[in-house]
């Protein structure tokens, strides 16, 4: 390691970080300050983060390469889920403006942990290093599991979050004893070096690398809620407030996938053949779990939790690919399904009233005649869920079952697309309620969208129609970058 | 020669008529309908005078796909111009006939419209140079028939009928198609003048199955067993569209296109064989039947079919020119048989049952009188009309088959024995009905008393064999009079055994008929045909697809699936459900087995290596 | 901007901008979707004035970059066959709008937006040369029918609307593996580009591939068809369906998927085709008799018309497996009859459907005394349909059985049956409903044409009477296509036909 440990570059790679975290505390300090009545103000602020961060992120990419000894390192990869995650959180953070109001929570720390959490995303997304991977990951997880449990005094809420705790810090441990193994096996914790150990000659037994790569699949596998680590993820986000369960859907699980194709592309990847049929085996469970379950629920919450476990199973089925179009496709993926997730969830939001009363999707009924702009853009989340042309799902799924067959895995897109076709029912539930029933007191007592919200049902309306018709940008840069340092 | 004049005109009266019609007045639809129907015949007439050898005219082509080129082109020869003359001719009257029949009826201008639409099929189907276009000539009098038949489309029995006829002719027609089929894959074109010269070198078998299957065709137009119980159900329609379709015309199409067809029939043997038992198995049992039917129509409607088996028999023994020859008597006898029943129904509005007439020879003398000749004619007496024909086709039929020619002779009794016994109890005898009958109009009349003339004179006027020789194979057989006087003399005991029946003894009939009940219930019932078909196809069929097909295969076992499936589905995610069981100790569980399982999965993969 | 463009991009835009249309003013959303609708038909006029009918390639072909990696275009362009699906496209809606003037009351708006979209969607599937654009039309012209079902329709509707969607999805997604399998061996979509490879043997699959590529495409086509026993979305469908709705999915939708069997899976993979040929036959004879006889015995109107389309769709898959030019010259002309008449029996019974609110053949009867020339009109369609001659149907029925015949005549016999059976369930239809005293329902509602309806009546019957006296107007281009079809499946020198004059279209550019 290089004895001046701390360099310039270095710290304008880790902008984005640094700045969320003196934001978030900033916050945590004004909340006693300022009164409540204010309290617009946080929102702003976590904005104004944000937007920096965003700012930060693509500046560090201006810079890109490994920054303190190789422990992380700013390439098109890390930039990409950096900027993915940062957008996720201004996305979350325009619905949470009515959202608080309605539940009169309006407080700096909602704002702050989710700062918090994104902070330690970004770090995941740029962590070349699996002892910063792990700190990244707590970081992030811990923030969330207050997050889920904000609403104090919701039971369900509070349930929620001991769940996705004590099962978080469950799967967490499996990691740790990953990189230990991998620690203890090859003598080295940066990627690079380990990829370099297992490849090279006087390998560690096989045996050793495999159980490490296990482990850590565990864990990770329990943060991007695939099968068969999927169990927390309905109950988490059907008691965690809207806008945070939109949040979990989207940010954790991207980081995770990063983290995810980051390790198992670089380090693990000389093993590739060990761990793909596990990888097969749990993207199909995931897919098919998910979209089986999703069927018959009412609660629209717990059905985008099933809907999200499926959509992890369609990205795992691009890790299966092991190839860098597979990466490629699952950073798309996971762009345009943060897209029409927390669209959807925007839209729920909106529409489940004070106390989340309207929960169940018989309560969108008619909100086609009631609310047509909110219906509409729902409309067109519903179809990039279920994947029709024009939309980014579509382009999404299309271009990883095109990774897949490329990898000569045909069984696994066929079973995934038929997969899609049982997801279209349930989807195509929302539709007919929203269109082809008359309105009943959720979409009747509907109050007009806030500015908040309707920014935040648009924008990712637009993001979701843009990367379905012009899907070569992202895509391009997807591209380049999914060639990660090895 | 402007051939397309022929039938365009009529099919011009239709257009006028069925578009205004509705606002012009009787006597403007009647100078529309009858006057395009008399130029056409003029124009028949021009051209038959013209006519030396075979003219074709190409118009435009119609479909041409590949190697098939189906041209829109009409031919006459002398068989066409026999044919054109009978359709234009006859028809003509019958227009004019029905300016007094239909005086009184609703819908006149339909009537009309109708009857000019099938004149122009009809002229398609005798000009037509391919198959193709016969058959469009062929559909569409079937269609004009549909439509006629079901005239008074309120009456529930009326629109049976015309759906009956249609159905049945397209049974008769299914045949007529697979043969154009087998013909153009064979012969490689549809052209009458292609396909019949190269007929002579085609294989015996390939010319069989043609020739059976266009005999299909012509068994349901001409109806002929088992096809022809459409026939006596479509008097349903008005009586002069049974006069000029039911009678002179369209069920004659099947003889003409069969005589037509001679290149290939005299190469197929067979096919010949089966033209002939057909046609005299039909001219008897139709024959039967007639002895004992009540209402008028009914009677000449089975005789109808009774004489196309004639005309049949005539082209099966390969005496096609006696056939056509029978074809244009007939058409005049039995027209006038049906335009005089037509006469007495108008005179008795609308009585159609001969047991509530009798007597009628002095109330509608010019009828009485007028149908007397069509009586004679039919009943094969010398020098009549019916005389010739029949006598050509019994000749001929000898010399194919002895057994054919007795029970043609049998048949021609009994033919004489229903006519005259419809006649007789018309009337003779005391009138028996309460309604009261008064002669009809000239305008219907005049027709009456032509077609008289034609009856009487037509057969040693117009000699048709004659004409035809130099376009069918001639048939060498040495006239024959003790033949001759058999079939006259099996005429003459006919009516005379009528006369005895219903004349000097009346009630004899009712004790004969008596005297052997099962044979006459039989007969009387038409043999329960109609049952029989009922029973054994129409309602197997319908109640089948309802049953089996819709309920059972469609809405039980293919949707059964396909819900099956979803419903399989939502199951699969109750399970699922099942286990979501929401305590965290459970879970933890499902964390542990999993890893565990991944573990395994991986550590074998890679202990392997 | 080329004419195709034009003509593909009119109804989108007029989507758009229907859209901006306020919701309280119906009327103008009526007049700007019968203005939008009738310009693109005269545009598609144009468009035919435009194609040289000599040869039978590809025309009037434009070809733009639209996604660069995976190398996807916009490429669209027309030949004889489409030509006539596109501008039967053209020529339906206007007639959808006018039929939908008074029926359709609530949500106008709406209605009349999605059906711009959907003639946007059925036009491009017929012109899209890029198999990724061609998926694209392929599933969103799913989308709007979806709506105009489901909001629409009758008391099933929303059942029928999901059943549709899903059975064609289900269906599409399979087609979507093969399409995205077909570029990771060809490295291209563009479909021209891919038949050049295949005849020029840079790309030659093994049969294996072959025979499940095959079906994967099939199957969709199959489902949209439809054949049996794939059928049973259909009858759902189009019972639920508004008027508008079933005529354009009777007579445009469904021949997506034998416009798709034509185009693309015979030339794709030309020995799968023929080994399958038999098969297919069989199914398609069983549904042209069974669609018959299920449709005599529905106590339902639209249910019955329904039906004699999975019948009369039978004829046009039979024809193309006939591998014979005439079979397929008339499965051609076939899908373009049933679009006629098919389309205006729907038409005709919404207008009964009008005035009597019933489809119920029992509630109806003496209809002919009540409205003579209504009557008249669903006569003539009604002939037309059971293949009278001088009417479309007969051309196409004629053709079709004449190619079957050449290829296997007892197919022939089978599928003659079917022609039997038509004249059964029509006229006995017929007859319950127009025929036979007036009851008092018929009498107090059922009124004659008015002005508005005359302008649907006439050209529907004009079309008929004119396909089925010069049906040479609209073969001739068609004959073309048919031929290089042919070529293209000349199974004993699979891949190695003269180049077709589309191919060399492509490598220009």
């Amino acid at each position: 390691m290089p004895a001046n440990f701390v360099s310039a570059t270095d710290l304008i790679r880790f902008l984005p970080e640094t700045i969320l975290t003196i934001m978030g505390t900033v916050l945590m300090v004004l909340t006693p300050i300022l009164n409540r009545r204010s309290s617009r103000v946080f929102g702003d602020l976590s904005l104004v983060g944000l937007a920096a961060a965003l700012a930060g992120a693509i500046y560090a990419y201006s810079q890109p390469g490994p920054a303190f000894g190789g422990m992380l390192v700013v390439d098109g990869f890390a930039t990409f889920f950096r900027v993915l995650v940062l957008v996720v959180g201004i996305l979350t953070v325009l619905p949470s403006y009515r959202f608080l109001f309605r539940q009169d929570a309006e407080t700096g720390e909602y704002h702050a942990l989710l700062l918090f959490s994104i902070a330690g995303q970004c770090l995941m997304a740029a962590s070349n290093d699996l002892i910063m991977v792990f700190i990244g990951l707590e970081i992030s997880s811990i923030a969330s599991y207050v997050l889920a449990g904000y609403l104090r005094d919701d039971k369900r809420a509070n349930e929620a979050s001991l769940k996705y705790f004590l099962l978080g810090s469950f799967a967490t441990a499996f990691f740790l004893y990953g990189v230990a193994l991998i620690y203890g096996s090859t003598g080295s914790i940066n990627l690079t070096a380990v990829r370099a150990a297992i490849s090279g000659q006087n390998a560690p037994s096989p045996m050793f690398i495999g159980l490490a790569a296990a482990l850590m699949f565990v864990g990770l596998g329990f943060k991007v809620s695939a099968a068969p680590f999927q169990m927390w993820a309905p109950d988490v986000y059907q008691g965690a407030p809207t806008p945070v369960a939109a949040f979990l859907s989207a940010g954790p699980k991207a980081a995770a996938f990063a983290v995810l194709l980051r390790i198992f592309m670089t380090a693990f990847e000389p093993i590739g053949s060990g761990w793909e049929p596990v990888v097969w085996v749990s993207a199909l469970l995931s897919m098919t779990i998910g979209n089986f379950a999703a069927l018959l629920q009412s609660n629209v919450k717990r059905m985008l939790a099933y809907s999200s476990i499926a959509h992890a199973g369609y990205v795992l089925v691009a890790v299966t690919a092991r190839s860098e179009i597979g990466t490629a496709a699952a950073m798309f993926y996971l762009a345009a399904y943060a897209f029409m997730n927390i669209g959807a969830f925007a839209a729920v939001s909106h529409l489940s009233g004070k106390g989340e009363r309207y929960l169940s999707i018989d309560d969108f009924a008619g909100l086609g005649q009631k609310q047509p702009l909110t219906a509409a853009m729902l409309t067109i989340f519903m179809l990039s869920l279920i994947g029709v042309p024009l939309t980014g799902g579509f382009f999404g799924k299309f271009y990883i079952f095109k990774a897949a067959l490329e990898s000569h895995l045909v069984w696994l897109t066929v079973l995934g697309l038929l997969n899609s076709v049982v997801a279209a029912f349930y989807y195509l539930r929302i539709l007919v309620m929203m269109y082809m029933h008359e309105p009943g007191d959720a979409t009747s007592e509907a109050e007009p969208l806030s500015p908040g919200l309707r920014a935040a049902l648009i924008l990712p309306a637009v993001g979701t129609l843009f990367l379905g018709i012009f899907p070569a940008w992202v895509l391009d840069f997807a591209g380049r970058s999914s060639t990660l340092v090895k | 020669m402007q051939l397309w004049l022929i039938p365009i005109l009529p099919l011009a009266g239709f257009v006028v008529n069925g578009i205004f019609g509705r606002r012009f007045s009787k006597s403007l639809v009647n100078a529309v309908a009858i006057g395009s129907v008399l130029l056409s015949f003029v124009w028949v007439l021009k051209t038959v005078l013209s006519l030396n050898a075979p003219v074709t005219e190409h118009y435009f082509t119609w479909i041409q796909s590949g190697t098939l080129r189906i041209g829109c082109d009409l031919s006459v020869d002398r068989l066409t111009a026999v044919m054109l003359l009978v359709v234009t001719g006859i028809g003509s009257l019958i227009h004019i006939y029905s300016i007094g029949y239909m005086a009184h009826e609703g819908g006149y201008y339909r009537f009309f419209a109708y009857l000019n639409l099938f004149m122009f099929f009809m002229l398609v189907l005798v000009l037509a140079a391919n198959f193709l276009l016969l058959f469009v000539g062929w559909e569409g009098v079937g269609l004009c028939s549909y439509l006629l038949i079901g005239f008074y489309f309120d009456k529930q029995f009326a629109t049976n009928a015309g759906n009956k006829a249609f159905i049945v002719n397209r049974i008769g027609d299914f045949g007529f198609s697979l043969a154009v089929f087998y013909i153009f894959k064979n012969f490689g074109s549809l052209d009458f003048a292609t396909v019949f010269q190269q007929a002579p070198n085609a294989p015996v078998s390939i010319l069989t199955t043609i020739g059976v299957l266009l005999m299909v065709g012509a068994c349901g137009k001409s109806a002929q067993l088992p096809l022809y119980v459409w026939l006596p159900d479509a008097m349903a329609g008005p009586t002069p569209v049974s006069a000029l379709i039911h009678a002179a015309t369209m069920v004659t199409a099947g003889v003409y296109m069969t005589a037509r067809s001679w290149p290939i029939y005299t190469h197929a043997p067979a096919a010949m064989e089966v033209i002939a038992v057909i046609g005299i198995a039909t001219a008897f049992f139709a024959a039967t039947i007639g002895l004992a039917q009540n209402d008028i129509k009914k009677v000449f409607a089975y005789s109808t079919v009774s004489q196309l088996g004639y005309m049949f028999v005539g082209v099966g023994c390969g005496a096609f020119s006696a056939g056509i020859y029978h074809l244009m008597t007939h058409a005049f006898f039995k027209a006038l048989l049906f335009l005089g029943s037509g006469s007495v129904i108008h005179a008795l509005s609308g009585e159609q049952d001969l047991r509530n007439m009798g007597g009628l020879r002095t109330k509608i003398p010019w009828t009485f009188g007028t149908m007397m000749c069509a009586g004679v004619a039919i009943a094969g007496i010398p020098p009549f009309a019916g005389f010739f024909s029949k006598d050509a086709i019994l000749l001929a039929a000898y010399h194919r088959a002895p057994w054919m020619y007795w029970l043609g002779t049998i048949t021609a009794g009994m033919t004489a024995f229903y006519v005259f016994r419809a006649m007789f109890l018309a009337f003779f005898g005391r009138y028996r009905g309460d309604r009261h009958a008064h002669e009809s109009p000239p305008v219907m009349l005049v027709p009456l008393a032509i077609l008289a003339a034609l009856s009487l004179a037509g057969g040693f006027l117009f000699k048709v064999p004659a004409f035809l020789g130099a376009v069918f194979p001639p048939l060498e057989v040495e006239e024959d009079v003790t033949l001759m006087v058999i079939s006259t003399a099996a005429g003459v005991i006919g009516i005379a055994l009528a006369w005895l029946m219903y004349v000097a003894k009346p009630g004899m009939a009712d004790s004969f008929a008596g005297s052997m009940k099962g044979l006459y219930t039989l007969v009387y019932n038409k043999y329960f045909v109609d049952e029989l078909y009922d029973a054994a196809v129409v309602k197997p069929v319908v109640s089948g697809s309802r049953v089996v097909l819709w309920q059972g295969v469609d809405t039980g076992v293919i949707d059964g699936a396909v819900n099956g499936a979803g419903a399989r589905a939502r199951n699969i995610g109750g399970v699922l459900r099942r286990i979501q069981s929401g305590s965290i100790r459970s879970y933890a569980t499902w964390v542990l087995l999993g890893s565990v399982l991944v573990i395994v999965a991986i550590g074998i993969a890679e202990g392997i290596r | 901007m080329s004419l195709l463009t034009v003509v593909l991009i009119g109804p989108l835009v007029g989507f758009l901008a229907a859209l901006l249309i306020p919701r309280s003013l119906p009327q103008y959303s009526r007049a700007w979707a019968l203005v939008i609708s009738l310009t693109t038909f005269v545009d598609s006029l144009v468009l035919v004035g435009r194609f040289d009918r000599g040869q039978g390639g590809e025309q009037l072909g434009l070809d733009l970059q639209w996604i660069t990696s995976p190398d996807i275009h916009f490429a669209i362009s027309v030949n004889g066959v489409s030509l006539w699906l596109v501008l039967l496209s053209t020529f339906l809606t206007p007639l959808c709008v006018l039929i939908s003037w008074h029926s359709i009351q609530n949500r106008v708006k709406e209605f009349y937006a999605f059906l711009l979209l959907l003639e946007f969607g059925l036009i491009g599937v017929f012109l899209a040369q890029d198999l990724f654009l061609f998926y694209v039309f392929w599933e969103v012209s799913l989308v709007p029918m979806y709506f105009l079902i489901g909001i629409w329709g009758h008391e099933r509707r929303i059942y029928a609307a999901v059943k549709f969607f899903l059975y064609t999805m289900a269906g599409s997604v399979l087609m979507l593996t093969a399409i995205i399998y077909l570029y990771n061996r060809a490295l291209t979509f563009s479909y021209p580009a891919i038949l050049e490879m295949l005849t020029s043997g840079r790309l030659v699959f093994t049969a294996e591939e072959q025979i499940l590529l095959f079906l994967a495409f099939f199957v969709a086509f199959a489902v949209k068809v439809p054949l049996f026993p794939l059928h049973t979305w259909l009858p759902d469908a189009h019972v639920e369906a508004p008027t508008a709705g079933s005529i354009m999915l009777a007579s445009v939708m469904l021949k997506m998927g034998t416009y798709g069997i034509l185009h693309f899976c015979l030339p794709l993979f030309p020995t799968a085709s023929r080994n399958c040929a038999p098969w297919i036959a069989v199914l398609a004879i069983i549904g042209i008799i069974y669609g018959a006889l299920v449709s005599m015995v529905q106590p339902n109107l639209k249910k019955l018309v329904a039906y004699s389309s999975v019948s009369h769709l039978g004829f046009v898959v039979l024809g193309i497996f006939s591998f014979t030019q005439i079979g397929l010259d008339g499965a051609v002309y076939q899908m373009l009859n049933h679009g006629i008449s098919t389309g205006a029996l729907f038409a005709f019974v919404g207008l009964l459907y009008e005035r009597r609110h019933s489809l119920a053949i029992a509630d109806y009867g003496g209809v002919a005394t009540a409205a003579p020339w209504l009557s008249t009109a669903f006569l003539i369609t009604t002939l037309a349909s059971i293949g009278l001659p001088m009417l479309n149907n007969f051309v196409g029925e004629f053709l079709v059985l004449q190619g079957t015949a050449m290829a296997n005549f007892t197919w022939a016999v089978w599928a003659s049956l079917g022609v039997i059976l038509s004249a059964c369930y029509m006229l006995w239809m017929y007859q319950r409903v127009f025929y036979g005293e007036a009851g008092h329902e018929v009498r107090s509602h059922v009124f004659d044409l008015k002005l508005r309806e005359w302008a649907v009546v006439i050209p529907l019957v004009a079309m008929m009477v004119w396909m089925g006296i010069y049906s040479q107007s609209f073969l001739a281009p068609v004959g073309k296509v048919t031929a290089r079809v042919l070529e293209q499946t000349e199974v004993n020198v699979p891949f190695r036909v003269a180049l077709p004059t589309h191919v060399e279209a492509a490598n220009a550019r």
